[in-house]
This record gives C-alpha cells, sequence and structure tokens, in this order.
C-alpha cells in the first residue's frame, strides 16, 4: 500500500454565509490547493449530505468541479449522512494508497441556514430509520433517549455533560473561523431551553454553513494518513442492544489502530464529533481514549481541555466550530493537521505528533476513526 | 389486557425485533414470525416541547424492552415520575402503540398469568427483583 500525505488543508470560516455552497466549497478548495502548491490535482472527491433538499442542487461533484475550474478531472460525490466528509477523505485515502492517483482534492460542505431549524431537523432527520420516524424521532430526540440511558449509569449528571459544552465552547473562542466563538457557563447550559429531555439547547451544535478541504499525495509532506477506520452499526436504534455505546466506533476505532500501528495511547489530541454534548463522553471511552466509566470525572477535572492531560475538540468541537454536515469530518481534518504542524495560532497544543478525528454519520450509523502524524 | 404484538426473529441469531421486519439486520436471511406480550421493562424516554410537524407537543417518546429483548418504539401520555427500569403496559390506539405505568395490581395479574405452577411463578417474581437490584451493573456491562 502507498503511503498517504497530507499536502495542503484549508476551510472556509464557519457559521451564517451569504456565498452559495458551490462558491464556498471553491474557496475552501482553493486554500487547500494553495497550501499544497499544487494546480490541479488528479481526482476530486465531494462530500455534501443532502444539496438536493439544502440548496435545490444534485449533481453536486460536476457542480464544484465546474465551478472552481476543474471540470476536466475526474470528479465523484461520497455521502455517508453527517460522516461524509469523514468518508470523502477515505475515498480519497484509498486512490491514493492503491496508486491509482497520486494527488487528490477532497472538498466537502454543506448550506443550511437559509432554511428554518423545523426545516433543517426534517432534512437532517431523513437519516433516521423511517418507522421510528412516524414516532416523531429527530436527531435530538434520539440523542435525548441516548442521552436519558447514559444519565441512568452512575457518575454522569447534568453537570458533566454541560461542562462538555462549555469546554468545547472556552476552546472555540479561541478559533477565528468558529460559528459561536463565545464562551458559556455551567448555568447558562442547565438554564437553556429543554430540546429533547434531559438534552437542552446548549448541548446540542448549531446549524451551520461552511466547507472545509484536504489534499492528499503520495509525495512525502509532513503530516501522513497513519490510519483510517470504517464502522457501522443499525439504521434503526431500536435493534441496538446499549445505547451509552456506539458500536460503529469501536469499530472504526479498531480497524484505524490496527492499520496505523499505535494504540490510543499516542493519540495527543483529538477531533472528537459531539453534535450533542453527551456524544464526546460516549465517545473517548469508545476511542479508547479514556477507560470505561471514566469520561464524566476527566471532564470535569479539566482533563480535556487545552491545557489538559489529553486536549479534546482544540477547534471547538462541533458544539462551537459549528456543524455543516459534511465539512465536519474534513474540518477536523484541517485542525489536526493545524496541530500537528504547529499553525493552531492561539489554541496550539505543543508537541502534538499524532491526532485522531472521529466523525459520525447518522446516529451512529456510519463513523469513521482517521489517525494523522507528523512525518 | 395485556396487547399482542407482532415481531420477527432471525433463525441465524435469535434477534428479535419488532414491528416485523423482512431480513435480519445482521445476516442476510428472512426473519421468521414471532408474538409478544405487550409489556416490558423502560430503556429510555425522553419528552420533545417542538415536536415535528404532524406531532403535538410536549411528543412524549420511550423505548421499552419487551419479552425476548425485543425493543420497542412507543409514545407515551406521560413521563411525570417514570423511571429507566420501569415496568410498564403497550397498548395500541389506532395503531400507534403507547405505553402506560402499571399499577401493582396489573403487574400481579402479569405474574399470575405467567406460567402455571406456584413454583414458575415465585421464581418469575424472584428474578424480576433480581434484575431490579443487579440493574446497574448489566445495564453499564461493555465488552
Amino acid at each position: 500500500m502507498q503511503r498517504v500525505f497530507v499536502a495542503g488543508v484549508g476551510m472556509t470560516r464557519i457559521g451564517r454565509r451569504s456565498e452559495p455552497l458551490a462558491q464556498l466549497m471553491a474557496d475552501a478548495a482553493l486554500a487547500a490547493l494553495t497550501d499544497a502548491g499544487l494546480e490541479t490535482p488528479e481526482s476530486v472527491v465531494v462530500a455534501t449530505m443532502n444539496p438536493e433538499e439544502f440548496v435545490g442542487d444534485g449533481n453536486f461533484a460536476s457542480h464544484v468541479a465546474t465551478h472552481m475550474g476543474l471540470a476536466d478531472v475526474p470528479a465523484l460525490r461520497i455521502e455517508t449522512a453527517t460522516s461524509s466528509g469523514a468518508a470523502a477523505l477515505y475515498t480519497a485515502f484509498a486512490q491514493v494508497a492503491a496508486g491509482l492517483r497520486r494527488t487528490v482534492l477532497v472538498v466537502g460542505g454543506e448550506k443550511m441556514t437559509h432554511l428554518d431549524t423545523p426545516r433543517v431537523s426534517e432534512i437532517i432527520g431523513r437519516s433516521i430509520d423511517p418507522y421510528e420516524r412516524t414516532y416523531g424521532a429527530t436527531m435530538p430526540a434520539l440523542a435525548g433517549l441516548v442521552t436519558r440511558a447514559l444519565m441512568s449509569r452512575h457518575g454522569v449528571g447534568a453537570r458533566e455533560i454541560a461542562q462538555v459544552a462549555v469546554k468545547n465552547h472556552a476552546h472555540g473562542a479561541r478559533n477565528p473561523l468558529a460559528h459561536f466563538p463565545t464562551p458559556v457557563t455551567v448555568e447558562e447550559v442547565l438554564e437553556s431551553r429543554i430540546v429533547a429531555d434531559p438534552l437542552r439547547l446548549l448541548h446540542c451544535c448549531p446549524i451551520s454553513d461552511g466547507a472545509a478541504s484536504v489534499v492528499l499525495t503520495a509525495e512525502r509532506a509532513r503530516v501522513r494518513i497513519a490510519g483510517i477506520g470504517h464502522g457501522t452499526d443499525t439504521l434503526a436504534v431500536r435493534y441496538r442492544r446499549d445505547l451509552t455505546a456506539f458500536t460503529a466506533t469501536r469499530a472504526a476505532a479498531r480497524e484505524a489502530y490496527a492499520m496505523a500501528g499505535f494504540g490510543p495511547e499516542r493519540v495527543d489530541v483529538a477531533e472528537v464529533h459531539d453534535a450533542f454534548a453527551p456524544f464526546e463522553l460516549i465517545s473517548l471511552e469508545d476511542l479508547g481514549l479514556l477507560p470505561p466509566g471514566k469520561a464524566a470525572r476527566a471532564t470535569l477535572d479539566g482533563d480535556t481541555t487545552l491545557e489538559g492531560r489529553l486536549p479534546i475538540n482544540p477547534s471547538g468541537g462541533l458544539k462551537s466550530r459549528g456543524h455543516p454536515l459534511a465539512a465536519t469530518g474534513l474540518a477536523q481534518i484541517v485542525e489536526c493537521v493545524w496541530q500537528l504542524t504547529g499553525r493552531a495560532v492561539g489554541r496550539q497544543v505543543q508537541g502534538a505528533h499524532h491526532a485522531l478525528a472521529h466523525s459520525i454519520g447518522g446516529l451512529a450509523t456510519n463513523n469513521w476513526v482517521t489517525l494523522l502524524e507528523s512525518a | 389486557m395485556i396487547e399482542t404484538i407482532a415481531a420477527s426473529r432471525c433463525p441465524r441469531c435469535a434477534l428479535v425485533v419488532a414491528p416485523p421486519a423482512a431480513y435480519c439486520p445482521h445476516h442476510p436471511v428472512a426473519m421468521g414470525p414471532a408474538t409478544l406480550s405487550g409489556v416490558g421493562e423502560v430503556v429510555t424516554f425522553t419528552t420533545l416541547h417542538t415536536p415535528p410537524a404532524g406531532f403535538r407537543s410536549p411528543l412524549h417518546i420511550a423505548i421499552v424492552e419487551l419479552e425476548d429483548g425485543a425493543r420497542f418504539v412507543c409514545h407515551g401520555a406521560d413521563t411525570r415520575g417514570l423511571k429507566v427500569g420501569a415496568t410498564v403496559a403497550i397498548e395500541a390506539i389506532d395503531d400507534v402503540y403507547y405505553f402506560s405505568h402499571l399499577g401493582a395490581l396489573d403487574r400481579a395479574r402479569l405474574f399470575w398469568r405467567r406460567a402455571g405452577h406456584a413454583g414458575d411463578r415465585v421464581n418469575a417474581i424472584a428474578r424480576s427483583l433480581a434484575k431490579r437490584v443487579f440493574r446497574s451493573p448489566t445495564v453499564n456491562k461493555r465488552p
């Protein structure tokens, strides 16, 4: 297998954006190509979760490629719900690793803020099991069910979960590209509106626009993709035995660590899919970054802050940086690369050599773990 | 009156799902028919205050574990005082399933309905109590 390196990265500011989706994606992609010192890649992989419904456009690989002057470069689109960006990275990785292409541009983006919240929730909700939807299941509803199950475990209370949001907002306040770079307090989180009891508004990531991009290459560069793992689970949440752990994350982590040849103990910094604050606690244990049952305590003790033993979501995570669906899996890679190359100005984790990115698709039906190392 | 709920069982792994499904989610084999008694334990529940279009607020949603481990999604009229692990009955109203709290009398009736032998009934009650006591470790068990 050909070794795969990151030649360049780029992303837009995340938030409420007026530009069309194709323009946001072109901005991120051109920034990544400039960073890589490359004008034309050998192929393009595009990720957007649902441009058909969010912006009314389809055939999006050709749309983006044509818009940004890469109409003559083979382009395809990849989709695994909210983890589409990570899935697109894997596709590009596979092309380079297999020796099919020497340089691949990956770009992911989503545009949602022009629609009202119920409409966005409905469109995202199409990634939920149709039968469960007939009972009113939305993403926040399923996350509420997971949160209640988690809180019935000893040691996971409202304070521990709120602290995840507080910590990630504190990190995001140091990221100029974050959607909500505003600190929040535990009290504000605990007093915010109930969305899906016991889940509150400030436990949930915002609805965001934005794009992120990565250029992969077979030429040696400063950061190498050490491993990528893919894990899946049933679409229907009622088919699962345990709601307080995500099988898909565990499978993805196992595969990624095996490919990389190292385990969670080598990870210096991680970007974890905190679409809902309790998911960070679940994921830290699923990824093996913390022992079972220890994530809540470690979070309360500050172990996962930028100054802590194991900084988690230095970018602010989905919670504060924002969650433009298919851009997110790639925005995580961008942050990891900036951390590994000393370019995370204002939030740099000192001496980071190994980084992990974790992306959840749907309600943990299609998850990805990517391991990066400074080469 | 306890409802009967239609379900499916995988001939390969014995997974039971409700409502019925054509194929096992873990094996590409056709599932066989099964029926389950409409009573079980609350796995988790939530209340939506801004439910999706077509639903009234507040919307209560629960996952209830029926016999043979089948987990069932249903609505409820109220979640006040409801706890994870509580025993509830499932009722169908116009093809939509709702859970309701079981009173002491309903519980007793359930136990008496079960096996024919007095010993079995006592065992059933003991199992139910034991399950309650040892709930946390089993729920928290991680592979």
